[in-house]
């Protein structure tokens, strides 16, 4: 690099080469001549930092890449892939969605990391004498003008961090202080300045040379702090967001005769370790975990740091249980499967099949002993329903309803479920919708003998008698010839739609709630001043990405009112997973924190779309005395304005 | 400890049972099968006994082909090895089985020997007590407990009325076992996995010398009369509910 170069860059000649803000504004600077000596401290240190920083992110990739290999991973469709990286990663839409200003500022960081790829890239060069980035060129100026208003951005998102970390302290960071955490603020923060700063110095003056060297020693301390702490992020998690499994919930096969979910280290699979080792801690998924919020043991932040702890000390060709020093059974059996957790989880980190991952590994070599669960199985392998009732119990009920028996000629199979076949107020609802789909001509029939779906024991983490239930169910469907179901059961929809794939082809399946908004012009409706506020169960809204559907039909009779959490971060009622058949709940109970929450609204009608949230706010609601909110299904708000003849009462 | 347990399919609890045509019996044909369920606890007993003291756990049943599903089930939930006596039930009353099952067994020896209390489907409560009188060996019936001693057994037996009786008695003996006595454990899938690889020995009825002609045969069965009765509890609240907690745990034992 030639001092004289500036004039020789701004010629009159060419004028479209020339920087329009040549002659007025500053100029980023640059040290110039370094002497050999200088030069080769600058490679030592370099060097040096590098090897740090490799010594420890070096053991790291080689425990990821040392796990076994995810039995079901397929890079296609890229289509997929490409479009969360490009959403998740470089727009940071989940970051900024969930906690927008903090997001924002996370965001302005990322950001000027991104711009400043180049700017570091360069400016390493110049220190070696091969600067390829003329800060007087045309496209030096305009870059280096760029990069600077990214460190401008950045250098304010940082110092919002920091008070956010250090002053604020929301609680989901954690109680312990983590001084890294701001001593990396520091850096970057440094890093911004020392880089501003060069604009107002000259490229001869003493002071370009030592913002240089400090802008480079804040770089070549700051790599080696990467891999150790939480910013071992910066380089995982784009790769954990692109090569995530997709899809939400997605609960792997198990692959061969030795697989029995994730029991040890052997069983830790490539993406299981990339994400514990990706997880940034910044505690979203704490945040809105039903069991985190109400005193139980579970932390999902802590069981994706457990297993970090496991695979740092002990290695993903460990025998030794997943389960114990590490993660407690106790925390990994009170998660609902709500799915609160991965779905704001901003570095692709899918926290339900590592949760049910466990359990399987607990359930399916018979560690995991409880004697709700012992029951629930139990009536499982032997009988047809979670409820462990006898099964003539529902042939009684579809006999009072008259329901007629599905033979292959009607449009529609109506899947009653355990809590519609059995379940006194879930009989209500299917009462109710069946008085609906009758005044609607819809043709209908229900299976002559139905096995529940096998929900509960797939989250439970129960593979044998899953595929029992799943097996038998897919041969009834195809020996009736079903082609469509509807279900009142957002769970029983899940479980048929996608978890039954693992063992054949299950026919098309809706939930009643697509089903009444569909039809919901031919339907009477009843104009009211009533205010309803209506909750979304995890199953129909994250698990399904259905929220409009049942909120028109409660707009079809009366006012909607919406939760403080509601849609897609929604609030589990706690009977997922499989909870609704274990016993009493140790701290608060998830039904009772979200009933107040809907309570709270000053709707005079609580209305739902899962007999499972029915069920717990019935009995949350019940010790709440007088003037509670009524409870009812969006079949039952229907069926209220239709006419009233036929069965009105299921039991 | 060398344990046997001699286990029977029958029709699965919710299964809907027809009579058949000859009227003694009922069809068979689409009926699920399970484990019966006092010997679901004789197993568990048993599998408790062997986690204590070690030793092996055998099964054993006759039937035909389908029982083998019942088979592994036991093996599944921890049984060691099993035999499997392989005959038609057809006729045979409950000194048949258990001349089968005494043959099968003597070459064994075990030290224990349990049954479950009754079958689910004919409900004799026969077959364990003569199983004890062919081995030549004591017995005790509706066990709900077993605990092993130096001399050999104590047991917690089951009288009515909520009266329970403890027992001693030397080993080899043979138990009948009552239901609900322990908490059954859950069938996982690395039990069915494990029980892909234990033996199974068949053997069948001329392999073991026994021809048995029925003593006891069925001359009819028939589905029981439905009745419903409403009784009406006067008094004051205190008397009635007093009155209603008798009823519902004497007459209709559900409490």
């Amino acid at each position: 690099m030639q001092p004289a170069r500036r004039d020789d860059w701004t010629s009159d000649h060419v004028w479209w080469l020339r920087s329009p803000m040549t002659s007025t504004l500053p100029v980023l600077a640059e040290p110039q001549h370094f002497d050999l000596a200088e030069k080769l401290v600058f490679a030592g240190l370099a060097v040096g930092s590098g090897t740090l920083f490799w010594r420890r992110f070096g053991p790291i990739l080689k425990r990821i890449l040392a796990s076994k290999k995810d039995p079901d991973f397929r890079l296609r469709p890229l289509g997929r892939r490409a479009w969360d990286f490009f959403w998740e990663v470089l727009c940071q839409a989940k970051v900024i969605r969930q906690r927008p200003l903090p997001g924002l500022a996370h965001a302005f960081v990322f950001w000027g990391f991104c711009a400043f790829a180049l700017v570091t890239l360069n400016h390493c060069a110049v220190g070696l004498g091969l600067g390829f980035l003329d800060p007087a060129g045309w496209f030096g100026q305009l870059y280096f003008y760029l990069a600077a208003a990214f460190a401008l951005l950045c250098a304010a998102g940082i110092s919002g961090l920091f008070v956010r970390r250090f002053l604020v302290r929301p609680r989901w960071l954690g109680e312990k202080l983590s001084w890294e955490s701001g001593f990396i603020a520091l850096l970057v923060f440094l890093l911004m300045v020392t880089y501003l700063a060069a604009f107002a110095t000259a490229d001869t003056s003493e002071a370009a040379r030592v913002l240089w060297w400090a802008h480079t020693l804040c770089l070549l301390v700051f790599l080696p702090i990467i891999p150790h702490t939480k910013h071992l992020h910066l380089l995982l998690s784009p790769a954990t967001v692109f090569l995530s499994r997709g899809g939400f919930s997605r609960i792997p096969p198990l692959a061969g005769d030795e697989d029995f979910g994730l029991v040890a280290g052997t069983d830790l699979t490539q993406l299981v370790s990339l994400q514990a080792y990706s997880c940034v801690e910044c505690g979203r998924c704490t945040e809105h975990c039903p069991a985190a919020n109400t005193g139980k043991v579970l932390n999902p932040k802590e069981i994706v740091l457990g297993l970090r702890s496991y695979l740092s000390e002990l290695g993903p060709a460990s025998a030794e249980s997943l389960l114990g020093k590490y993660n407690s059974q106790e925390a990994i059996f009170q998660c609902t499967t709500c799915g609160a957790c991965e779905f704001q989880c901003p570095v692709g980190i899918e926290h339900l099949p590592i949760l049910i991952g466990l359990r399987r590994g607990a359930v399916n070599t018979g560690a995991w002993e409880d004697d709700h669960g012992g029951k629930l199985f139990l009536a499982l392998e032997r009988g047809s329903n979670a409820l462990g009732m006898s099964a003539t119990d529902r042939d009684k009920f579809v006999q009072k309803l008259e329901l007629p028996i599905f033979d292959g000629t009607q449009e529609y199979c109506l899947w009653l479920g355990c809590m519609g076949g059995y379940d006194p107020k879930g009989r209500e609802i299917i009462a109710d919708f069946v008085r609906v789909m009758r005044y609607l001509d819809t043709s209908f029939g229900v299976l002559r003998k139905e096995k529940c779906t096998g929900d509960p024991v797939r989250r439970l983490g129960n593979d044998l008698v899953f595929q029992q239930l799943a097996e038998a169910n897919l041969e009834a469907m195809a020996l009736n010839n079903v082609k469509k179901i509807v279900s009142i059961c957002p769970h029983c929809v899940r479980t048929i739609q996608e978890d039954w794939k693992e063992y054949g082809t299950p026919p098309e399946v809706e939930h009643h709630s697509e089903f009444l908004a569909r039809h919901l012009e031919q339907l009477p409706k009843i104009r009211g001043e009533e205010k309803i506020v209506f909750h979304d169960p995890c199953y129909l809204g994250r698990y399904r990405n259905v929220y409009d559907e049942p909120r028109a039909v409660v707009r079809a009779s009366a006012q909607l009112v919406e939760a403080p959490r509601s849609g897609e971060r929604s609030f589990c009622c706690g009977a997922g997973g499989g909870l609704a058949f274990l016993g009493e709940e140790t701290g608060e109970r998830v039904s009772h924190v979200r009933a107040k929450e809907l309570v709270d609204t000053g709707a005079t009608t609580v209305g739902t779309a899962c007999p499972f949230c029915n069920t717990m706010f019935r009995d949350a609601l019940a010790t709440k005395g007088s003037g509670t909110p009524q409870l009812l299904d969006i079949a039952q708000l229907t069926a209220r304005a239709l006419p009233t003849v036929g069965p009105s009462s299921a039991n | 400890m060398k344990i046997l347990v001699a286990i029977k399919q029958v029709p699965e609890r919710d299964a809907q049972v027809h009579i058949d045509a000859s009227g003694t019996w009922i069809d068979e044909a689409g009926i699920q099968w399970a484990l019966n369920e006092s010997d679901a606890y004789a197993l568990e007993e048993a599998l408790q006994l062997k986690e204590k003291h070690g030793g092996e756990v055998v099964v054993v049943s006759a039937g035909p082909e389908r029982v083998g599903s019942t088979i592994r089930e036991a093996l599944a939930k921890g049984a060691d090895r099993a035999i499997h006596i392989d005959c038609a039930m057809g006729r045979l009353d409950a000194l048949g089985v258990a001349q089968l099952l005494a043959a099968a067994i003597k070459s064994e020896s075990p030290d224990l020997t349990l049954t479950g209390l009754q079958s689910d489907d004919l409900g004799y409560g026969q077959t364990g007590v003569i199983l004890s009188e062919l081995l030549g060996l004591p017995h005790s019936s509706l066990i709900l407990h077993v605990e092993k001693t130096e001399q050999g057994l104590t047991v917690k037996r089951e009288l009515e009325e909520g009266w329970f009786q403890t027992i001693e008695l030397p080993l080899p003996a043979v138990l009948t076992i009552q239901s609900g006595g322990n908490k059954l454990r859950y069938a996982t899938l690395m039990g069915i996995k494990k029980a892909k690889t234990k033996e199974v020995r068949r053997v069948t009825a001329q392999e073991l010398g026994t021809t048995a002609t029925p003593v006891v045969s069925l001359a009819r069965i028939s589905a029981p009369q439905k009745q419903k009765s409403t009784q009406m509890i006067g008094g004051s609240p205190k008397e009635a509910a007093a009155a209603l907690a008798e009823k519902l745990k004497f007459e209709a034992r559900v409490l």
